[in-house]
């Protein structure tokens, strides 16, 4: 190939490839990936490659940070926390498009100890290689301004999450009795530092003035199962209801928006959500989402 | 130190078991513990006795310690020159202890002046057994003084590394972690009571400078209990007296050989006067049954004196201050406060074992009698709902053993709001954390939505939270968690009426109404 023709190959790959991006994106439309079946290590596959595979996100070499829902001393089936199996394969694919290192953690409610092990998230990862399944220390929560904070002004935020090359965001489906329900927006409480009850006053703008600052890059929410009472921690399997169902996106207001559904709920009956869309960090009109099934 | 005879290796061999059953007190991502520091109480006659004239009844696993007690009236004090851990360590120490004279103030009956006390007490439901003995000083002073301190030492250099290098500490974190893993205690958890702890502990130490074993041969409870019945042991040293020409035996023996006959609820068995006799003249060997010998035990008024005094120990000391006794919280399925004192005793290992560091030695919440009790104190940590580590670790079954499904429906207490602080009712403003944290899978907190005028006259809806004190087993996350610093705006408080909550108010079962709905 002499040097002329490998130039236009190259530019109209580029094109190409521009045109495909394009194409997969819908002239600027926030996609969703939506893939259901029972096997949920691989509809959470089916959904990430949908989107681009891991390999848009992630470059070899570089830390990842996995953040589930593992607040809770409850089991998979209970709903309280991420699937076990959909974080292994977030973890997984991670590894396969060459990252470093995946750490997993989160500030959990109850007692971590129980809450890692009962989730089985940390059972489920033990001893992959990369991986890293720690506790939070106190010492490593960093106070971070909050430039355009409307809420809160600074906070505390964990380093890892921050250091992180790609923060990704796991969180589980479920009913939450302040804000009906606990989505993607409100998964990254579990980075936050101190009295983080205290945004209770004002949650809606406080988490959208977080999520300014800690940009998820990928968001995938656990619908396997979700809770649609006496959450977030549920408890009762009669409150728990199986889709099996995983959204993958790169918009986080719109995944949000899109598993609001799932509960019969519209995206603007959750003031999270639309606190968040106000301040411009995602799309919640669904009109304006394309989703496709993986 | 002296040379590795068959006691010496013994010695350190339980005291090593004991040390890794003390380390192993801690949840290791198993529901149940399989072994942990219990096993040496099971094994400790004085509580055992103690619990069974409190309990005047049968308590199968306290088992090993009657065993030890009637093994004891065959052999001898074995259980204080072989078991020990606290022996062990005295016999570790006291060369390094240069001595001065005995204190004469202490011989004689100062012990039994203890014993006698205590185990009358425990007749009268009051088990203060666990207050002098050995093994409970000792795991309270690891629990609340030496553990906490070595782990906050360890985890302030650690915390102080992260400030100087950053992140670049995760390096050494797999080293970090084997420590904190085996040897660290998981939370700094720091104790009330670890000065009085540490100063008991210290005190027998330095009495070591009288003279050797001091604490064993003349205060301790459990030696003394033994020793009574080691008088009746048919296996003994010949000679009993101490031989004219040698007397090698006064430096040889820790315990006894102060006077000229071997004072046999002295003797530990430690064999060293058999194996060093110049003469090999001392053999421990069955001599048949002479329960007369050694003179009288104890002087008749000591012995009433002893009986009187545990009467009023008993009697007296049974003064509370009500407004302590609201937040006196017990451990989960302790159902009624005097059973509770009877069987309890007070060794510390349900605060070890707490995995949100929730239990603290009580000062004064449950009066003198109540002295080193467990107390549960919410706003420091709370009972996780799915754990039943307390009721595994307890000696005595003071905290009963249930299975999680029962322990889930007994009830701690009751919490209550306090409205003047409580968020939504004091500022008008969103908050529910505790409805969010309680963990009954009904909610027994739940809330209304209310619409009213803020400080500013503009409408607000606002959630206000309730207590459905029907399903609520007073766990105390809601006070934990109430994100207002100092009081909090939920508290629980104690209740008489402990009865467990109602099958299927815990998930599972038929589901119960809102009562209030």
């Amino acid at each position: 190939m002499d040097r002329r023709s490998f130039l236009r190959v190259l530019g109209l790959s580029y094109l190409f490839h521009r045109w495909l991006l394009r194409d997969l994106a819908a002239a600027g439309m926030p996609v969703l990936a939506v893939a259901e079946g029972t096997d949920y290590g691989q509809i959470t596959r089916r959904a990430i490659n949908a989107l681009g595979g891991m390999g848009r996100f992630v470059k070899p070499g570089q830390t990842v940070v996995v953040k589930p829902n593992m607040g809770w001393d409850r089991n998979a089936e209970q709903g309280a926390n991420t699937h076990p199996l959909v974080v292994k394969a977030v973890v997984e694919a991670c590894l396969n498009a060459g990252a470093k290192k995946v750490k997993v953690f989160d500030r959990s409610c109850n007692d971590e100890r129980r809450c890692y092990v009962n989730s089985g998230i940390e059972p489920v990862l033990r001893g992959m290689k990369g991986v890293e399944v720690k506790y939070i220390a106190d010492e490593r929560f960093r106070k971070v301004p909050i430039a355009k904070g409307m809420t809160l002004k600074e906070w505390e935020l964990y380093d890892e999450a921050l250091n992180a090359d790609v923060f990704i965001n796991v969180p589980v489906a479920k009913h939450h009795g302040l804000t009906r329900l606990t989505l993607a927006l409100k998964n990254v409480m579990g980075v936050m530092g101190g009295n983080r009850g205290s945004i209770h006053k004002k949650i809606d703008g406080a988490l959208a003035d977080i999520n300014s600052v800690l940009k998820s890059h990928l968001v995938v929410i656990d619908a396997t199962r979700i809770l649609t009472a006496h959450g977030p921690q549920g408890g009762d399997l009669r409150d728990v209801k199986v889709l099996n169902k995983v959204i993958a996106g790169t918009d986080i207001v719109a995944a949000d928006a899109y598993a609001t559904t799932l509960f019969g709920l519209k995206p603007a009956d959750i003031a999270v959500t639309v606190a968040a869309y106000k301040r411009g960090l995602g799309e919640m009109d669904l009109k304006k989402i394309r989703i496709i099934k993986a | 130190m002296k040379k590795f005879t068959s006691a010496r290796i013994s010695q350190l061999l339980f005291l090593a078991i004991f040390l890794v059953l003390f380390l192993m007190t801690e949840y290791r991502g198993s529901d149940r513990i399989g072994v942990a520091v219990n096993a040496f109480f099971r094994a400790d006659a004085l509580t055992a006795v103690s619990t069974l004239l409190a309990a005047r009844g049968w308590v199968p696993f306290l088992l090993p310690g009657v065993v030890v007690l009637i093994l004891s009236a065959l052999l001898g004090r074995f259980f204080c020159g072989w078991l020990c851990p606290l022996g062990t360590i005295l016999d570790l120490v006291t060369g390094r202890i240069r001595k001065t004279a005995p204190l004469q103030w202490l011989k004689g009956s100062v012990k039994y002046w203890l014993l006698l006390p205590l185990l009358v007490a425990s007749l009268f439901n009051l088990n203060l057994a666990g207050l002098l003995d050995p093994i409970a000083i000792l795991v309270r002073v690891l629990t609340f003084f030496a553990h906490p301190l070595v782990g906050e030492t360890a985890r302030s250099g650690w915390v102080g590394l992260y400030r100087i290098i950053g992140e670049r500490r995760d390096v050494l974190d797999p080293g970090y972690h084997l420590l904190k893993d085996y040897l660290l205690p998981f939370r700094d958890t720091l104790y009330p009571l670890a000065f009085l702890s540490a100063l008991i502990f210290l005190l027998i130490i330095f009495l070591e400078r009288f003279e050797t074993r001091n604490w064993c041969r003349n205060l301790c409870p459990l030696g003394a209990l033994l020793g009574l019945v080691a008088r009746l042991s048919p296996f003994r040293r010949v000679p009993a007296k101490i031989c004219a020409d040698c007397q090698s035996c006064r430096d040889l023996c820790p315990t006894s050989f102060d006077r000229e006959l071997l004072q046999k609820e002295e003797c530990i068995l430690c064999m060293e006067c058999q194996l060093h006799c110049p003469n090999q003249r001392v053999r421990f060997r069955l001599a048949g049954f002479h329960p007369a010998d050694g003179g009288v035990v104890m002087e008749r008024r000591v012995l009433l004196g002893g009986l009187v005094g545990g009467f009023f120990l008993a009697k007296l000391f049974r003064f509370r201050d009500p407004q302590a006794q609201a937040r006196l919280l017990r451990p989960p399925g302790v159902r009624s406060e005097g059973e509770f004192l009877e069987k309890c005793v007070r060794c510390g290992e349900c605060m070890k074992v707490c995995l949100r560091s929730a239990l603290y030695p009580a000062l004064s919440q449950g009066g003198i009698e109540g002295l080193y009790t467990p107390v549960l104190i919410p706003r420091l940590g709370y009972c996780e709902y799915n754990c039943t580590l307390c009721g595994q670790v307890c000696p005595t079954g003071a905290i009963p053993d249930l299975p999680p499904e029962r322990k889930k429906r007994e009830v701690i207490g009751k919490a209550v709001f306090d409205k003047n602080h409580c968020i939504p009712f004091a500022l008008r403003k969103e908050c529910i954390v505790c409805e969010e944290h309680c963990p009954i899978p009904q909610k027994a907190i739940r809330s209304e939505e209310v619409t009213e005028r803020d400080f500013n006259g503009r409408p607000v809806t606002v959630k206000k939270p309730y207590v459905v004190d029907e399903l609520c087993n007073g766990c105390g996350i809601c006070e934990n968690v109430c994100p207002l610093e100092g009081k909090a705006g939920i508290e629980v408080f104690a209740v008489k009426d402990r009865t467990p909550l109602r099958e299927g108010e815990t998930g599972g079962g038929e589901m119960i109404d809102d009562p209030y709905s």
